[in-house]
């Protein structure tokens, strides 16, 4: 599964760039998260309730940062374990781009999901797959935008 | 008395034997929700088994820890295959040859497979339970495409020793289970290098599976006080399942009874040994009590036996004139994890030399190839006998194909190579013996009744319309004529595990002249209980509403082989009807002392003996079967019962025409179809109206298959199709009206002359719905597209033929 996309965010690249690296940000912006504690520089592990179609599970997984490209690239890796609900993995890149006083933000994300959630929810990954990563970067544009503020 | 005034007429009509159009006398119960299936058994103190099941395709398991579902209250215990190893109970035998795991060993192979058990007080417990058992995975490279499985270097199968035979000869690659071959190779390409015409397709059958409305389940129950063990289940084959339990149990085979009880329809699904039942009966062992198992639908789908995944290579030569001349086939078969196929030992690939089909060709030769896949195991006869869906569809693709190539009528095609008449028995190309055969009446018949040469005037000119843009549905002709083999079988050449493939009877005629019979057979929707008492009613004379039938306890019934690919009739049939006879000879006996003659000198008719020439004095089978319990006959035994164990000399070959006339749809995939004309030879028809409910349950699932129904696969070895969602199962709105007709050309070595139906109509049906939507595109040039025709891949086939441009 791909997805790819792109949204203006109304603050400096270095802000984004920042608020991307921030656990507690992160915490706030990703739909379900329960946890995000940082383990390392580049290491993130996180609990997350994700709910597809008829499958609702708590997934425990680790993300890994790549900041190699600071500042206009950034990309990250991940893989979580839903338990009997299924397990699923995946990594997007990351790239940012002046515009004015904003920032455009483009992501490529590919996942890979399996077990029971890939089963039953078949029909509907997609979809919410689209609708969380269209509400995590809505919530994200809304924080930098009370930052800003 | 009643018997004078009636007419003969009224007492052939009274006994309700062959040929009449019994009511189904299971019905009362079924229509009622009176029937008791394996989920209606419930014993005091049962308790309840679930699986914890592997979300990944292929995976090693590192560990597994079941604390803290055995802390979870009111689980009782939670197997592992650590806790089967001890038994050696953790690997089982398939029927196959090969071997498969009950438990996850060390790694796991297909999604879906089974890593633990859980027994619990509760149903809903042991499922809270499963989800508490931790497993640790590492993640292993998926192979679910067999022609990838055969080069890669991933190994499944780490159990096997590399280089080592399979059960069926030489592997030649750590992912290959066998080569088996049929037919004069040499000859055979030697003719099709040389032939005039040639053509070469490949002929995917696509990987579906049985679904029958109730899942596989079982219930276990060992007494301990005296050494029983009791197992009821959905069994197709109560007493081979009750032979294997013993020989991996060591329990001896007379501590065990196999109970199959009403069963929601088999379709070859439930012929199979599955790790439920193995896990139910360690658990009973274990805990002392009764232990449920019943799968959900979504472990039905992805984890019991699957049907098809064959990919046929197939070439076919002719004259120019449309003789054909030769046929070559090469299959490579997908069986999944463990090769877990349900065919007799001799046939890895089943009856799939059956592939000539109705056809007279000279040459053939068929090899194929089983290999290994991270798919789940099985490869079971979907409502047919052994693989013959397969062949029946590739000859009729490879015929229209051939068709085209040659600018001919398919029906026309067909009718210069069917077998004639007066060919029969007739030896093909590849084996078998094909025992009676009328295939040009039958044909004949069928293509004046569904007006053919109207039908094709009426799609050349809807193609004209099309051209035109006048329209924008096209018109499929679908034709299919087949050739089953069915009846499993001879002993000499059939056999499940060893055990030959006869079947049996047992009856008995009570002192007022009523009965009951036993066979080694087991009904799951067939209606046994009315067709084999019809049987036993004409050989006997005893009406058939005075005859119990009764199947599936292994305590009771006599040993069969059971039921599948249509043995029941051709098999328990002919051992019902000789046991019948058996009982009408000693009969005679009784009969003639009671009318103070000699045996010779009385004869059968109808419901009674009658002295030859005087018909006014005879003996009814009532008074026989009376005096036969109740009068001192000098040198007679008393009783009235027989046995009869049938090993069939040879299969039976009904067949059947078939013709599908469909609208499809151009721009939105759908089709409509206007006319389904079945025309089915089962030789003697037992019960006409058993035979068209049969006949119309196989063309549904024959739709089923051809338009949607699939197991498929991501990359990933997900199972995409694991709910009735994403699995089609024909509804009334899907469903078109079927005519049925027939023809009845009788088995010479049946001793009925009846040759076997349940399973023609899916058979014969998949390519009559499949060539419909081929025809419909063949103006345009559409040779080939793999089943199942959703709407989706019928739109695709018109996209990719520039339709929409």
């Amino acid at each position: 599964m791909e997805l790819s996309d792109e949204i203006t965010i109304n603050a400096p690249m270095e802000d984004v760039y920042a608020a991307l690296n921030d656990p507690e940000i992160l915490r706030q912006c990703i739909p379900g998260c329960e946890e995000l504690v940082q383990t390392s520089d580049t290491q993130l592990e996180a609990k997350v309730v994700l709910k597809v179609g008829p499958v609702k599970a708590r997934f425990s997984g680790e993300v890994a940062l790549d900041k190699s490209g600071a500042p206009t690239r950034f990309s990250l890796t991940g893989q979580g374990n839903g338990g009997a609900a299924g397990h699923a993995k995946g990594g997007a890149d990351v790239t940012l781009e002046t515009l004015g006083d904003q920032t455009v933000l483009r992501y490529d994300a590919k996942a890979q999901i399996g077990g029971k959630l890939a089963q039953l929810g078949n029909r509907l990954i997609q979809g919410t797959a689209k609708k969380l990563a269209a509400k995590f970067f809505a919530n994200f544009a809304k924080v930098m935008q009370q930052q800003a503020a | 008395m009643k018997d004078e005034v009636e007419s003969r007429d009224d007492r052939v009509a009274n006994l309700k034997g062959l040929g009449s159009a019994r009511k189904r006398v299971e019905d009362v119960r079924f229509t009622q929700g009176k029937g008791n299936y394996v989920d209606d058994i419930k014993l005091p103190g049962m308790l309840h088994g679930d699986f914890v099941r592997s979300p990944y395709a292929h995976a090693r398991v590192k560990s597994i820890n079941i604390d803290a579902a055995m802390a979870l209250d009111g689980v009782v215990a939670v197997l592992t295959a650590k806790d089967l190893e001890p038994l050696s109970l953790h690997w089982m035998p398939t029927l196959a040859g090969d071997k498969q795991m009950v438990l996850a060993d060390g790694k796991v192979l297909f999604q879906g497979q089974e890593v633990a058990f859980v027994v619990a007080r509760d149903r809903y417990v042991a499922a809270d339970a499963v989800e508490l058992v931790e497993v640790d995975y590492e993640e292993l490279p998926v192979l679910t495409d067999p022609f990838e499985a055969m080069k890669s270097d991933t190994v499944l199968r780490e159990d096997l020793e590399d280089g080592a035979d399979g059960a069926h000869g030489p592997r030649r690659h750590h992912n290959h289970i066998f080569l088996w071959e049929e037919g004069d190779k040499a000859a055979t390409e030697e003719v099709i290098d040389s032939a005039e015409v040639v053509v070469e397709e490949m002929v995917y059958y696509h990987r579906t599976h049985p679904c029958p409305l109730e899942t596989c389940g079982a219930v276990a129950s060992m007494d301990k006080v005296n050494g029983k063990l009791t197992l009821y289940g959905t069994f197709q084959a109560p007493h081979v399942v009750r032979t294997v339990a013993s020989l991996l149990s060591g329990i001896e085979e007379h501590n065990i009874r196999v109970v199959s009880p009403d069963i929601g329809g088999g379709f070859g699904n439930k012929v199979g040994v599955y790790p439920g039942y193995v896990c139910s009966i360690v658990a009973s062992i274990v805990t002392g009590l009764p232990v449920k198992w019943v799968e959900d639908r979504m472990e039905n789908l992805m984890a019991t036996a699957f049907a098809r995944d064959y990919w046929m290579q197939g070439k076919i030569s002719a004259t120019k004139e449309g003789k054909i001349t030769g046929l070559h086939c090469h299959v490579t078969a997908d069986h999944g994890a463990f090769d877990a196929c349900a065919d007799p030992t001799k046939y890895p690939a089943g009856f799939f030399h059956i592939c000539t089909g109705s056809y007279d060709i000279p040459v053939a030769y068929v090899g194929v190839d089983g290999v290994y896949t991270n798919k789940a195991p099985g490869g079971v006869a979907y409502r047919c006998s052994f693989r013959v869906t397969e062949a029946a569809y590739f000859i009729e693709r490879m015929i229209e194909v051939l068709a085209m190539e040659l600018n001919m009528d398919a029906a026309e095609l067909r009718r210069i190579n069917f077998i004639r008449k007066e060919q029969f028995p007739y030896q093909s190309a590849l084996g078998w013996e094909y025992d009676s055969g009328d295939y040009h009446t039958a044909w004949d018949k069928a293509l004046t009744s569904v007006g053919y040469d109207d039908l094709r005037r009426e799609q050349a000119e809807r193609v004209e319309a099309f051209k035109r843009g006048e329209t924008r549905k096209l018109m499929g002709i679908g034709l299919s004529f087949f050739t089953e083999i069915v009846g499993a079988g001879p002993v000499k050449n059939c056999d499940i595990l060893g055990m030959g493939m006869f079947d049996s009877c047992e009856i008995r005629i009570h002192p007022t002249g009523s009965a009951i019979a036993r066979l080694g057979t087991i009904s799951q929707g067939q209606g046994h209980a009315t067709t084999f008492a019809q049987i036993l009613a004409t050989e006997t004379g005893i009406p058939a509403d005075s005859i119990t039938i009764e199947e599936g306890d292994t305590d009771t019934a006599p040993y069969g082989l059971g039921t599948y690919g249509s043995r029941s009739t051709p098999v328990a049939g002919a051992a019902t009807a000789l046991a019948g006879r058996k009982i009408r000879a000693k009969a005679q006996m009784i009969a003639a002392y009671l009318l103070e003659v000699h045996d010779d000198d009385v004869e059968f008719d109808v419901d009674r003996f009658v002295l030859k020439g005087a018909p006014e004095r005879f003996k009814t089978m009532k008074e026989i079967a009376y005096a036969a319990y109740n009068q001192a006959i000098p040198g007679i035994e008393p009783g009235l019962e027989a046995v009869s164990y049938y090993d069939p000399p040879n299969m039976t070959y009904p067949f059947g025409a078939y013709v599908c006339v469909m609208d499809v749809d151009v721009d939105t995939g759908t089709t409509d179809i206007r006319q389904f004309y079945a025309l089915d030879d089962c030789g003697t028809r037992i019960n006409p109206m058993v035979i068209e409910g049969q006949v119309h349950g196989g063309l549904t699932e024959a739709l089923a298959i051809a338009m949607g129904q699939e197991i498929a696969y991501d990359d990933l070895g997900n199972c995409k199709t694991g709910t009735l969602m994403d699995f089609f199962i024909p509804t009334a709105w899907e469903t078109p009206n079927y005519v049925t007709d027939h023809t009845e050309t009788p088995s010479p070595h049946h001793p009925i002359g009846a040759k076997g139906v349940g399973e023609s109509p899916n058979v014969g049906g998949v390519p009559a719905f499949s060539n419909a939507v081929h025809d419909a595109f063949r103006a345009f040039g559409l040779r080939q597209a793999h089943m199942p025709h959703d709407h989706w891949r019928i739109w695709q086939i018109a996209n990719d033929l520039g339709l929409h441009d």
